[in-house]
């Protein structure tokens, strides 16, 4: 009877240590609570720094992982209950009623055509809207669609139901109820991945006050050629092209008062977001505001030298002290200290302004924490075992990987999630 | 004579609504040895796939194709139905008139009809030709051997022993620890280097399966993944160890600078390294400068080596923390403490008095010698002054460079190194331990300098990703391999050439010689076949005239029309 | 006479272009129903006497797409692309044929609408060539 694991969270940390621990033997369960797999990876346009196309890389692995033989995914799913100790762990997992039957959805979209209800898009970062039957990308795995039950009226008021009226495979069914299943788990993986704080926590930098003021996640769905704006680099206040482009660094991170710890991947991110939007707006002017250029892995320091000399990024060490909207709330005024003694204080125009905001261990990290027994570090983040186990978690046979754990990049949480495979395994063959 | 059946998915309207597909049908029993055509509500559905197999066993069917979505998602799913109803799965066909037609001609559905006729018959035509392929499988050697024996090749040993799986552990030098024996101190925790370092030792010598040789080299690696053989060569005497997979974690080594600020004729002027031994010898400085970036980030030497800021701010920790009244400065660019850990060390520092100036490349510091010890002149970027900073000691914080003999091990591997000498791996994203070439893995400052976290985290990965053809016992390959057709190839090499996975050789056998490709190491590109003069270079499920079939296949359906 | 329809061949390498061409459709992108889609796992596998064997059989134009340089699945083998299919449009041109009659180009497995915009245009450009001179030769 081959051992069983439970990985909770479907990002590339997840995808990863699922797909290693399948091919190890081990019957797998990859539990993500959003309906479809890939995280914060699905979001990218590209990646630094290379500039691979983000979707194009995650999607073999997505279609691998769902495909593996050993691997069961449980999309749109959450973790309710977790009992007993290493070996033998009881995981209850609530699959959330998608109102789908899934086995005869074809994902074919004709429901979504259909659908009267226009909400907030959360894949698209809000910049435009789903439907309340929605599938949240077009690459999505498993190719399903799911009714959300806060927004669909037949749900909530008993009216409309067009989606069944027009689904030919009969996959509709308004009456299904979450399902509670249990797995008898010998351990457990966490790899819940990152959300961005929210910007307007530090009202100075303008977010929600400021018309072309756009989180840098938002600035990514605005570059993807599959994003809300078709690819077309446009900012919010009037849909123009911006010529004069600001990304401020550390909004939030190496913060006395907010968060003091540096994300660690928001340098980079920035560089790759200004270089690809010059590809698309070629005399595009770019500058970032930063304190430290931490350009630390492979390539990197190549990488922003490109910027700076082949892109025309400008690399501005200072920390903005604040941003208003310039005239007509089109475009922003960024206010800051230039270098050196005789520096003295400088008002600039941008058409569209990037807020690199601290990157915080997701939102749903803490609550799991607290269910699994999991110690968390000063910062949140969930504590390593010790210098000798950096991803075992502070009980044994739960282990940890990607950014649930720090702040790192793919390539790291990629290597810390086949890290954890190795762990199981010597765990589960009696080692400590 | 095949006898080929084709199904013609409806995907509910998906493909109906546009291509109609009744008239598909009717076409597709007029191509040459088709038995059946037959249509589906939705091919993939439980219903659809039964129906498939039904028809596969009443008409003898052995070539199937199907017409429908993507083969990028469902192609397995149809294959394994074929198998089921006993086909190989290989005989099997699929044609997208989904995403390639239908949903792209919704205001045509005449052209569409007629363009999912003609890629039907392309279908066909290549079904015909289609040859039943048997998967190759090797078996796996169950043993692993990791090359280098510091922090990284420990852990990764460490990790595979506590796994069951038998390793060699090949040292070149006497001890193990690497870099970290120089190290007595690691951050951001502050342990002991010897605990950790002890803690690996003791796993590895407690376990029957691992074997550690020290002052031993590789001086030969041939094979192919599951079935290398690794030459080891210790005081004069040789042996072969046959192994399944192999970690490269040979490391990396300190630049020792030419000259830079002193170094070599200013007395006090030492490096990072050698300012860790002093310190583990108790010997605490009152007034320390460190001098980060030196002989990196700079022209010839590119990049940050990443770990050489948090090493300074440890060991600026370390000083003021034994003697509160020491007077620190680290001299940097920028500082690199990225992450929640060294991000703290760098705000404690601060706080226990370390003095932070930053200077430009274009201006670098300048240490002199005085009568009352050191002195670094600094130009201050911050405030745009130069400030003199009194040392009795300057530590120079150089980056982590390649071995010398790195290239060396790369050819041994036939694995690749950038041109700092630093070893290439598959994918920089999502393949960060493997190299391209399967069964050889990479982990620690061998692939780029690295924490001591880092390391033993890819040291872990490494030693999963090793352990997974060794737990499978064998090595599977999908059958779209190449081969080469004895009777055409004339041994010119074109293909050795173009093989990125360097899978194919010339070989003698008795008065001939060709072309042969290691299965094990194809990975069905196809790149030998273009490069081919003669035709001979084939790929399984690709040839050059199952292709040909399909450009005859269009010629032919095309040219009717006008 | 009825207005000029062009036969295209298309060949899309498994892991980017055929990608592409499946997210133009998962995106409903429309485009003219012209092209004929070969899915090889490389562009590098596409040999020259395919394209010269769909020319001289009539069809009126061939599209080779690859992955972009630096992203190709199996490391190199878009850089072979890219050096040999501007040799085989040479041959083209030696042999008399318009050698825009061969395309080569670059679509990523995210590149739905470049996908749609190159086969668009392309489809545009043999219309205005008008008819492969060798449609009808008997050989």
């Amino acid at each position: 009877m081959p051992k069983k694991v439970v990985v909770i969270g479907g990002g590339i940390a997840g995808i990863q240590a699922s797909l290693d621990l399948a091919d190890m033997g081990y019957e797998v369960h990859l539990v993500e609570k959003t309906p479809s797999i890939g995280g914060r990876m699905a979001q990218l346009d590209k990646t630094f720094p290379t500039n691979d196309c983000s979707m194009c890389i995650l999607s073999p692995k997505m279609i691998m992982c769902a495909g593996h033989e050993n691997v069961t995914l449980h999309t749109y799913s959450e973790v309710e209950e977790v009992s007993g100790q290493f070996p033998h762990l009881k995981v209850k997992i609530k699959e959330k009623a998608r109102f789908v039957n899934i086995d005869k959805c074809t994902g074919c979209g004709d429901c979504i055509a259909k659908c009267p209800v226009k909400v907030p898009d959360e894949f698209e970062q809000k910049l435009s809207k789903r439907k309340a039957i929605y599938l949240p990308f077009p690459q999505a795995v498993p190719r399903k669609v799911t009714i959300d039950g806060e927004t669909c009226r037949m749900i909530k008021s008993g009216k409309c139901g067009v989606c069944k009226k027009v689904c030919q495979a009969g996959a509709i069914e308004f009456e299904q109820k979450d399902k509670l299943i249990e797995i008898d788990a010998s351990a457990i993986v966490v790899a819940t991945g990152f959300d961005l704080m929210d910007a307007s926590a530090l009202p100075q930098y303008g977010y929600g006050s400021c018309k072309d003021v756009v989180a840098s996640l938002q600035f990514e769905r605005i570059l993807s050629a599959s994003g809300p704006m078709g690819g077309h680099l446009v900012r919010p206040s009037d849909g123009s092209t911006p010529k004069k482009l600001a990304f401020i660094q550390c909004v939030g991170s190496r913060d006395e008062k907010m968060h003091k710890y540096c994300s660690s991947v928001c340098c980079m991110y920035a560089t790759k977001e200004s270089i690809l939007a010059r590809e698309h707006v070629p005399d595009i002017e770019t500058t970032i505001f930063y304190m430290d250029m931490r350009a630390v892995g492979k390539g990197f320091q190549e990488f922003v030298q490109r910027a700076e000399k082949n892109y025309g990024v400008r690399y501005v060490r200072s920390r903005p002290a604040k941003v208003q909207p310039a005239r007509g709330d089109k475009g922003v005024l960024v206010t800051y200290e230039t270098r050196g003694l005789a520096g003295e204080q400088v008002s600039e125009e941008f058409d569209l302004l990037v807020l690199c905001p601290a990157l915080l261990p997701s939102k749903g990290s803490k609550p799991l924490a607290k269910l699994l027994g999991l110690e968390l570090d000063e910062d949140d983040f969930l504590k390593a075992k010790d210098m000798r186990h950096p991803v075992d978690s502070t009980r044994k046979g739960i282990l940890v990987c990607g950014f649930a754990s720090g702040p790192m990049d793919i390539p790291d949480s990629v290597a810390q999630a086949s890290g954890v495979a190795a762990r199981v395994a010597e765990l589960l063959q009696g080692g400590g | 004579m095949a006898r080929i059946g084709v199904f013609i998915c409806h995907c509910g309207h998906n493909i109906a609504a546009t291509v109609n597909v009744e008239k598909v049908v009717e076409f597709a029993k007029t191509l040459p040895d088709v038995v059946i055509a037959d249509h589906n509500l939705y091919s993939c559905s439980e219903e659809g796939l039964g129906s498939i197999r039904k028809s596969i066993e009443k008409n003898k069917l052995d070539r199937i194709v199907v017409a429908a979505c993507t083969p990028r998602t469902h192609e397995p799913l149809f294959r394994k139905t074929c198998e089921m109803a006993g086909v190989n799965k290989y005989l099997f066909e699929f044609v997208n008139i989904r995403e390639h037609c239908s949903w792209i001609h919704t205001k045509e559905p005449d052209p569409a009809t007629e363009k999912a006729k003609k890629l039907i018959a392309m279908g066909v035509a290549k079904a015909g030709l289609l040859e039943p392929q048997k998967e190759t499988e090797s078996s796996v050697i169950p043993t692993a051997v990791v090359i280098g024996g510091g922090l990284t090749g420990l852990t990764a040993a460490a990790s595979l022993v506590a796994q069951g799986i038998d390793t060699h552990l090949v040292e070149t030098s006497g001890r193990l620890g690497g870099i970290l024996g120089d190290i007595e101190i690691i951050g951001p925790e502050f342990s002991r280097s010897k605990e950790l370092l002890d803690q690996l030792v003791s796993e590895l010598k407690g376990s029957s399966h691992a074997k550690i040789h020290l002052d031993t080299k590789v001086t030969a690696v041939s094979g192919f993944i599951g079935n290398f053989e690794v030459t080891i060569e210790s005081k004069g005497k040789s042996e072969k160890v046959p192994a399944g997979a192999i970690i490269l974690a040979t490391g990396a080594k300190e630049f020792v600078p030419t000259g830079e600020y002193g170094y070599g004729s200013i007395p006090g002027v030492i490096t990072q390294l050698e300012f860790e031994r002093r310190l583990a010898k108790g010997d605490h400085p009152k007034r320390v400068a460190f001098i980060q970036c030196v002989g990196s980030r700079q022209p010839g030497r590119e990049y940050c080596s990443r770990v050489c800021c948090n090493a300074s701010l440890k060991n600026a920790l370390r000083i003021v923390e034994a003697e509160p009244s020491s007077r620190v400065s680290i001299i940097h660019r920028d500082i690199m403490s990225y992450g929640t850990a060294s991000e703290r060390l760098y705000r404690e520092a601060s706080d226990k008095g370390v003095v932070f100036l930053r200077y430009g490349l274009e201006r670098p510091a300048n240490v002199t010698r005085k009568q009352k010890g050191l002195v670094v002149e600094v130009y201050d970027e911050t405030i745009d002054e130069n400030i003199d900073i009194d040392a009795d000691l300057v530590v120079l914080a150089t980056p982590m460079v390649s071995r010398e003999d790195a290239r060396d091990v790369g050819k041994l591997l036939k694995v690749p190194l950038d041109k700092y000498g630093f070893f290439l791996e598959a994918h920089v994203k999502l393949r960060p331990v493997e190299f391209a070439t399967d069964g050889v893995f990479i982990c620690g400052s061998a692939r780029w300098p690295s924490s001591v976290s880092e390391c033993i985290g890819q040291g872990l990965a490494a030693a999963a990703k090793a352990s997974i053809p060794i737990r499978r016992g064998k090595v599977v390959v999908e059958a779209i391999t190449c081969w080469a057709d004895t009777d055409k190839c004339a041994a010119c090499g074109s293909c050795v050439i173009a093989c990125p996975y360097e899978a194919i050789e010339i070989v003698e056998d008795e008065d001939r010689r060709y072309a042969k490709v290691n299965e094990a190491q194809c990975k069905g590109c196809g790149t030998c076949v273009a490069s081919c003069p003669n035709d001979a270079m084939q790929q399984r499920g690709f040839t050059s005239r199952q292709l040909s079939s399909m450009i005859d296949a269009l010629i032919k359906n095309a040219m009717e029309e006008t | 006479m009825a207005e000029f329809n062009p036969t295209i061949l298309a060949f899309c390498c498994n892991w980017c272009s055929y990608a592409g061409a499946d997210l133009a459709g998962v995106g409903r992108l429309q485009m003219p129903p012209n092209i004929h889609v070969i899915r090889v796992m490389c562009s590098a596998s596409v040999k020259p006497e395919y394209v010269l064997k769909a020319i001289s059989g009539g069809v009126d134009g061939v599209l080779v797409l690859g992955c972009h340089i630096g992203d190709c699945h199996y490391m190199t083998g878009n850089h072979r692309t890219a050096k040999r299919m501007p040799l085989v449009q040479k041959v083209l041109k030696e042999v008399g044929i318009d050698e825009r009659r061969l395309r080569l180009d670059w679509v990523s497995a995210s590149e739905g609408e470049k996908f749609q915009k190159v086969v668009t245009e392309f489809v545009g450009e043999i219309k205005n060539l008008g008819p492969n001179p060798m449609r009808g030769v008997k050989w």
